[in-house]
């Protein structure tokens, strides 16, 4: 069997035999190989694994019922919290007052509408009424104005935190279905923020729980109820029987099909693409990048581009060589990042040219995105001109007897991927033309995350990224590092005046075009500084079984949503 | 991973392990010294043994708490950022709260005095990452990684065993084939080998799931990972000194007295041969301890070894000090137990 179209294998929306929208938008958010790099990873998988028999497209009826197996990668220490591996997981217990559609349209999910006053500075949201907890409280708008006293006075989430931090000022019920936030300085980003689930609604009476049970099993009002967690192998989903508020842009309304879902960590790729083939599992999480191709063939693959800060080389702009702009410049001109990336990821992940907001980000500027194609003439001038006249015996450029030498420090296996090791190495044998001399420090989840490379004299370039569906994550990621007011997430310890008023005035421009404008300026002085290069986009995919339909990835961050899952026959 | 043979030099607390293992029987204890055997002396012996087990975990717990505490970087800062998953620093307000909570602030040798005064309550603390405390934690996993390393080591002598008896003194190339197979088995990486195995034995043939779990057909891969190389070191500790056994005279008139070739290897040289591998499997049952960190990584297995790498990356300090009190404990024991098994297997050593 081999398919001259990958098309034909693919689930067809046409012949579900029911009422659906199709998603995602492949144009939009999933990049899929085409033409002839298909036909030989098909001939690999016809002899290379066993065989699944039915086409996906053949099964139509759906099935009430059945146990969703999804074998995920990292286990988190705790189901809430403010990481994105914890937002996967309390995604599916707790519903946010908005949701973000296709291209950024923000549709109504716990609050049925909304308002924000002339100035800006009130919003007042109207929540949907008949909602309860799980644990049978009601939904209200004193239990929303809790959770915002949760994450932003006692600490609940430090990621609402960096979020809204500089702009809340208060939250209070109006009547139980009128919930009025005020903001100290306008913030129009405000409602892509609130659709992320580090903004999911929990319910009250779960906030006054000790922390160990909020970890264990938050509660609130989604489609899934915690029902247990073995630790280091699965946590227990079962379904919500009273749901009946799924964001407007779910596929269904009323409670999820299926009856529960095993969330299994499974960490070796290997073993996760495989039980997708032996069908133990009906999603994997993080299609392995060689298998893609074959995947595509047998499976439903879904690609999320993650929009925010994609993944990029923050350059130490205040310590050591690339202090000096000049010198940002020339690494940022020699070397071939795009080969890199392609080479290492099998071209199935993008190049992200742009240093500061990925191709996926509403706002995204392009331009900035082809500032430096490889060109190693003028890496070179641009060191000249810096000062690194000489070239010492092993091709290192030195400026009065310094070697130009710089330090990678990146988290392997935390922030960077097997394949993104790869992308590095590939740029430090690229950089040595120029006359750099890269040296690549990896670091231990313990290492990095305790602080060890956080100071600007522990490092020369360090790879970050920091998914958002706005470009207001500007304002985290570029915002001014100050004694009064630090901001320590400034990777690249750019500090400047004009770009964060930028950026401020963007957060709080109303107007999407004069928004939109405001920000790509911002990515343009960021650029212009090359005080961070873009490397790959953050990627999160989704291979789905031929059992399963309608699993989805949601656009704020691209967790996967099973309420609309059914299985077929 | 130290080479097999060098493994009982290592163990200098070994009373002469070569001494009356290999040789042909003489007799009495060659020493000459006649051995005590009064209550006292057992019981000075007993103490002695257990006060230097309790060394060897305070040992080990000093060493836990010196390289969790003093490595670089700030551990507040840590299990905040693992919160959110972001890798900055932090504001000491920030900080505060969670140094108060885990008394990170304290002078080193006050959180040391009240961390081993802990141990010393038999209390090994709360889990500074998932709330609860250390015997939950580990409790809940001891039981599938046990089960993985006692199973493993049990196929890995049957293995071993088996080639042995049935390859060694033979013909040139049959011998050569037994130690070759073994020194292949010795080298395998365990990780190479789990993804091998589960390629080709769970992916490819269906045989096995894919996905762990603790059933028996999830604990088959995880087993043979673990056993086949350990199989290799005791098989090669074994064939060297059965090798040696069956040219002793002792084999020579038990044959002319018209011993069949099976009970000969069987009934009187093995058990001169497997007094090296009984050493061997004290210092394997540790190692299949760490051993397991891989393969329940590779088969998505809980158990011990992910609950100890888990608490390495949060610097988990109480969880990683009880897996490692724990498996300390496991060393301590596994060595009695060899201690133990000399007695049965020469009887000369019986007080």
């Amino acid at each position: 069997m081999y398919p001259t179209l990958s098309t034909t294998l693919r689930p067809d929306p046409a012949l579900t035999g029911h009422e659906r929208r199709v998603r995602p938008d492949p144009s939009r958010r999933a990049r899929r190989a085409t033409g002839l790099g298909l036909l030989l990873p098909v001939a690999l998988a016809a002899c290379g694994t066993t065989a699944t028999g039915a086409d996906p497209g053949e099964a139509t009826t759906r099935v009430d019922g059945g146990t969703i197996v999804y074998a995920h990668d990292q286990e988190p220490p705790c189901l809430y919290g403010g990481w994105v591996q914890q937002a996967y997981l309390s995604r599916q217990v707790l519903d946010s007052l908005v949701s973000q559609a296709e291209d950024g349209e923000i549709v109504p999910w716990l609050a049925t509408a909304w308002t924000v006053s002339e100035d800006q500075l009130t919003w007042t949201f109207t929540l949907a009424e008949g909602v309860t907890f799980t644990d049978g409280t009601a939904l209200d708008a004193a239990a929303v104005s809790r959770n915002l006293e949760y994450w932003l006075e006692e600490g609940g989430n430090s990621t609402v935190a960096a979020y809204l931090a500089r702009y809340y000022a208060d939250s209070r019920a109006i009547d139980p279905v009128t919930l009025e936030i005020t903001l100290t300085e306008p913030y129009a980003p405000l409602l892509p923020a609130l659709s992320q689930a580090y903004f999911g609604i929990q319910s009250p009476a779960s906030l006054e729980r000790p922390d160990e049970e909020i970890c264990e099993a938050p509660i609130g009002s989604g489609p899934f109820v915690v029902e247990g967690w073995d630790r280091g192998d699965a946590v227990h989903f079962t379904r919500n029987p009273d749901y009946d508020w799924a964001p407007e842009n779910a596929l269904h309304q009323g409670p999820a099909y299926v009856d529960g879902i095993e969330w299994r960590f499974v960490h070796d790729p290997v073993a996760r693409f495989g039980a997708l083939g032996t069908g133990e599992a009906h999603v994997v999480y993080d299609v392995p990048t060689p298998q893609w191709e074959v995947a595509e063939a047998r499976f439903d693959v879904q690609q999320y581009i993650t929009p925010g800060r994609p993944v990029a080389l923050g350059l130490n702009t205040v310590e050591g060589p690339f202090a000096d702009r000049l010198v940002r410049q020339a690494f940022a001109f020699g070397t071939d990042r795009e080969a890199a990336v392609t080479s290492a990821f099998h071209g199935v992940i993008p190049y992200e040219g742009n240093g500061s907001i990925s191709q996926s980000t509403p706002g995204y500027n392009a331009e900035a995105a082809d500032d430096y194609p490889y060109d190693l003439d003028r890496a070179v001038a641009l060191l000249e001109e810096a000062g690194w006249t000489e070239v010492d015996a092993e091709g290192v450029r030195t400026r009065e007897g310094e070697r130009l030498e710089v330090s990678i420090v990146y988290g392997a296996g935390s922030i960077i991927t097997a394949e993104g090791t790869t992308v590095l190495q590939n740029i430090q044998d690229q950089a040595k033309a120029a006359g750099f001399a890269v040296t690549l420090v990896p670091a231990t989840r313990e290492e990095l995350f305790s602080g060890k490379y956080s100071g600007p004299e522990t490092y020369d370039a360090k790879p970050g990224y920091w998914t958002s569906p706005t470009a207001g994550v500007l304002h985290i990621t570029f915002r001014q590092h100050l004694e009064d007011s630090p901001n320590f997430s400034n990777s690249s310890f750019y500090n400047d005046p004009e770009l964060e008023e930028i950026i401020v005035e963007a957060n709080s421009t109303l107007d999407p075009t004069e928004q939109d404008r405001l920000y790509g300026q911002a990515q343009q002085i960021i650029s212009d500084q090359a005080a961070s290069i873009g490397l790959y986009t953050q990627t999160t995919s989704i291979a789905v079984g031929p059992e399963l339909r309608d699993v989805w990835l949601e656009d704020s961050q691209g967790e996967p949503v099973f309420h609309d899952a059914h299985f077929v026959e | 991973m130290s080479a097999p043979t060098t493994l009982p030099t290592e163990r200098p607390d070994q009373a002469s392990p070569g001494g009356g293992t290999g040789e042909a029987p003489r007799g009495p204890e060659p020493s000459g010294t006649p051995r005590r055997t009064s209550p006292r002396a057992v019981l000075t012996r007993l103490v002695s043994r257990v006060l230097g087990a309790a060394l060897v975990l305070l040992g080990a717990a000093t060493v836990v708490f010196a390289v969790q505490t003093l490595l670089p970087g700030d551990r507040a800062t840590l299990l905040l950022n693992l919160q959110t998953g972001e890798a900055i620093e932090r504001t000491p307000e920030e900080l505060a709260p969670i140094n108060a909570r885990f008394g990170f602030d304290d002078p080193v040798l006050v959180q040391y005095g009240s961390y081993v005064g802990g141990l010393l309550r038999g209390d090994l603390g709360t889990s500074f990452q998932q709330h609860e405390p250390v015997t939950q934690v580990i409790g809940g996993q001891i039981l599938p990684t046990v089960q993985l390393a006692l199973g493993a080591l049990v196929l890995a002598w049957v293995l071993s065993l088996i080639t042995v008896l049935a390859t060694a003194g033979r013909r040139r190339w049959i011998a050569g084939l037994g130690s070759g197979l073994e020194a292949v088995a010795a080298s395998l990486p365990h990780y190479w080998l789990g993804v091998i195995l589960l390629v080709v034995l769970a992916v490819q043939a269906g045989w096995f799931p894919v996905m762990g779990g603790t059933d028996l057909a999830a604990t088959v891969l995880p087993v043979l990972t673990l056993a086949i190389p350990l199989a290799g070191f005791l098989g090669q500790a074994t064939r060297d000194e059965l090798d040696r056994v069956l040219e002793q005279p002792f084999v020579l008139s038990a044959r002319t007295r018209g011993m069949g070739d099976a009970a000969v290897r069987v009934r009187h040289a093995l058990r001169h041969a497997v007094v090296p591998a009984v050493t061997l499997s004290g210092w394997a049952l540790g190692s299949l301890l760490s051993g397991a960190v891989i393969a329940e990584s590779v088969f998505s297995r809980p158990g011990l070894g992910q609950v100890l790498v888990t608490a390495v990356d949060s610097r988990d300090l109480p969880v990683v000090g009880g897996v490692v009190i724990f498996v300390a404990l496991v060393y301590v024991v596994a060595n009695l137990l060899v201690d133990l098994a000399y007695t049965v297997i020469d009887p000369r050593r019986r007080p």
